[in-house]
């Protein structure tokens, strides 16, 4: 019972993502025991359906989307520039004199920032093509600072390439900002060996598998991290070669915040990685199962 | 092997190593040198051989996400699952054969009434038809330009700082910029036939998720008493033609336009402030479509709140 008035607690707080979802689900914060009484009748008949000897399991593909644009080609970058150029050359000249007063300060600031962006497209005739400045400020040339009276300077853009980078640190989540990264763990798997995997939880009796995926979250493991899972459907199944071993569902969640929290029992190691290098560090016939779930970006 | 350099000894001897190049040089500005002289317009500027048309000028940020993380949560969301084998749905309405003589050529009309598609369910969501933007329009009413058209430059002007559009530019015809909307109809003290009285612009392409990004970032953020864009009421229709048309609408107040980064530049410039109304279209249609589409948007961080 406490399971299901937490989880429906927390499918209100994520209403504001899923607006669509709210339909079939009460929103008041307090969720009463009228409310999961009420949907009990569905319970039972999805779990009737359940044989006792079934074992399910739930897999989170944990993902952390990319924080960072991605670097474009040689050929987007070409292709931009050209296009750019091809804008400049074709554009509307700006209106000023109804956007600007005529002499006034902007004015005089729009018109060499224009000439500036000119420049920058076409060059001067008879000058050197300009070295690019790292601080991108096209005022640079007629001033030695640039700025004006009460100006800021512009502000200084960070690395697209961190410590973690730089160290290899698989725990950091400032690595690969460009990357979709997926949490790996590693743990005991019933035959008593370490092995690389997706978190996994195994669905209880009177269980929905969306629940224990909540469930999974919520444990020491996943108690640090804030995370969001998209939805109650799963997005794939894995079925083993080995027929005792239990059918995986997988579901996908986002973390927003926070970290993971290896608790040394069920979960020894972790690691956030992308799709490929996540391929030499699990089990061929799982990787075939959830390759597919993965951005190949 | 012998062979090959016994050539190459015997060409360098014909033509020394300098001539060659030249002779390669030649050809190379001849093929490059147009036959003709290209023609010229009114103004006596070259018209060029192709139609050269603008495209993409630079990365989108708001797209990127879009195509890299929305598109997949939102097919994982909206998906519904069917068992293999179940039947499919039952047709209840009667079908016509359009290329049966007698129906050929007379008025087909919709069957279940011009309504239908409003009644009509989405269809199943698979990887080809998740729901995505196809364009973002802005309009304003300006009653002043009743009394004079002139009262119009001023949200015209604003308009096309905050869409960077103009008609056909750079060379897209679609391109149709900011437009004068006119009133459809004669209303006694309110409205006259024709008038000018408002603008709009359609947002496209990557300039649309980078207005997305405008509003998400600096507008927002900076409205005073703004909790988030109000929800219906949960027991409102699915199938009115607003939940079904796949269109979410919401106004900004007047003071929001200067919120603005390309208006707050140049504030002065400005008559008077704008409110507008944003209507984002979206290319899904059926029963409760408006619904997918706000999934969508707060995926962009556009906040919505229950009134």
């Amino acid at each position: 019972m406490d399971i299901v008035a937490v989880h429906l607690a927390q499918v209100s707080r994520s209403l504001a993502t899923a607006a669509e979802s709210s339909a079939s689900v009460p929103l008041s914060e307090g969720v009463t025991e009228a409310t999961v009484a009420a949907l009990r009748p569905s319970y039972k008949q999805v779990i009737k359906k359940r044989s006792d000897d079934t074992v399910v399991q739930t897999g989170i593909i944990l993902n952390r989307s990319p924080i960072l644009t991605r670097t474009p080609t040689r050929l987007e970058r070409a292709y931009y520039a050209y296009m750019q150029r091809i804008e400049r050359a074709l554009h509307n000249p700006v209106p000023t004199e109804f956007y600007f007063k005529s002499g006034s300060l902007l004015e005089g600031i729009f018109n060499r920032e224009e000439n500036a962006r000119e420049r920058k497209a076409w060059g001067r005739p008879g000058a050197k093509p300009r070295k690019a400045q790292s601080s991108g400020n096209a005022l640079g040339e007629e001033n030695e600072s640039g700025l004006l009276p009460g100006e800021e300077p512009p502000p200084q853009l960070m690395s697209r390439i961190t410590e973690a980078d730089r160290k290899g640190d698989v725990m950091s989540l400032d690595r690969k900002g460009e990357r979709n990264l997926y949490l790996l763990v590693q743990a005991r798997d019933e035959a008593g060996k370490d092995v690389w995997r997706f978190p996994q939880a195994v669905v209880g009796k009177e269980e929905l598998l969306h629940e224990a995926v909540h469930r999974e979250l919520r444990s020491p493991f996943g108690l640090g991290m804030d995370t969001w899972v998209v939805s109650r459907k799963p997005i794939g199944l894995y079925r083993p070669s080995v027929e005792p071993q239990p059918y995986l569902f997988f579901y996908k969640a986002h973390i927003l915040a926070g970290q993971a929290r290896p608790d040394g029992k069920s979960v020894l190691d972790f690691a956030w990685l992308s799709k490929e290098e996540i391929t030499p560090r699990v089990d061929k016939s799982y990787w075939n199962g959830v390759k597919d779930m993965l951005s190949d970006f | 092997m012998s062979a090959a350099p016994a050539v190459n000894v015997a060409r360098s001897a014909v033509k020394p190593d300098g001539r060659w190049r030249a002779a390669i040089a030649a050809r190379r500005t001849k093929a490059l040198t147009p036959r003709k002289l290209l023609k010229r317009d009114q103004n006596g500027l070259p018209v060029p051989h192709v139609h050269v048309i603008v495209r993409d000028t630079h990365q989108s940020r708001v797209a990127d996400h879009y195509n890299s993380t929305l598109r997949d949560d939102l097919m994982y969301m909206n998906y519904t699952h069917k068992p293999a084998d179940s039947k499919p749905p039952r047709n209840i309405r009667l079908s016509y054969d359009l290329e049966d003589p007698y129906v050929k050529h007379r008025y087909n009309p919709p069957i279940g009434g011009s309504f239908a598609w409003t009644r009509q369910a989405l269809p199943p969501v698979t990887y080809e038809n998740v729901v995505e933007l196809e364009c973002i329009q802005l309009h304003t009413m300006v009653k002043d330009a009743l009394q004079s058209k002139s009262h119009l430059l001023g949200a015209i002007m604003a308009f096309r700082a905050i869409s960077g559009l103009s008609t056909e530019q750079g060379g897209q015809r679609t391109t149709e910029g900011v437009q004068i909307v006119r009133g459809k109809k004669q209303v006694q003290g309110w409205m006259r036939r024709k008038a000018p009285v408002g603008v709009k612009v359609d947002i496209k392409g990557p300039q649309m998720y980078d207005f997305i990004g405008t509003l998400v970032h600096f507008v927002f953020p900076r409205m005073r008493e703004f909790n988030g864009i109000p929800l219906p009421r949960q027991s409102s229709s699915l199938i009115s033609a607003s939940a079904a048309s796949g269109v979410v609408s919401f106004g900004l107040p007047p003071m929001a336009m200067g919120l603005f980064p390309q208006i707050e530049y140049n504030m002065d410039a400005y008559p008077n402030n704008y409110g507008m109304h944003i209507h984002f279209i979206a290319n899904t249609r059926g029963e409760g479509a408006q619904n997918r589409v706000r999934t969508l948007l707060s995926g962009f961080q556009i906040p919505f709140v229950r009134a």
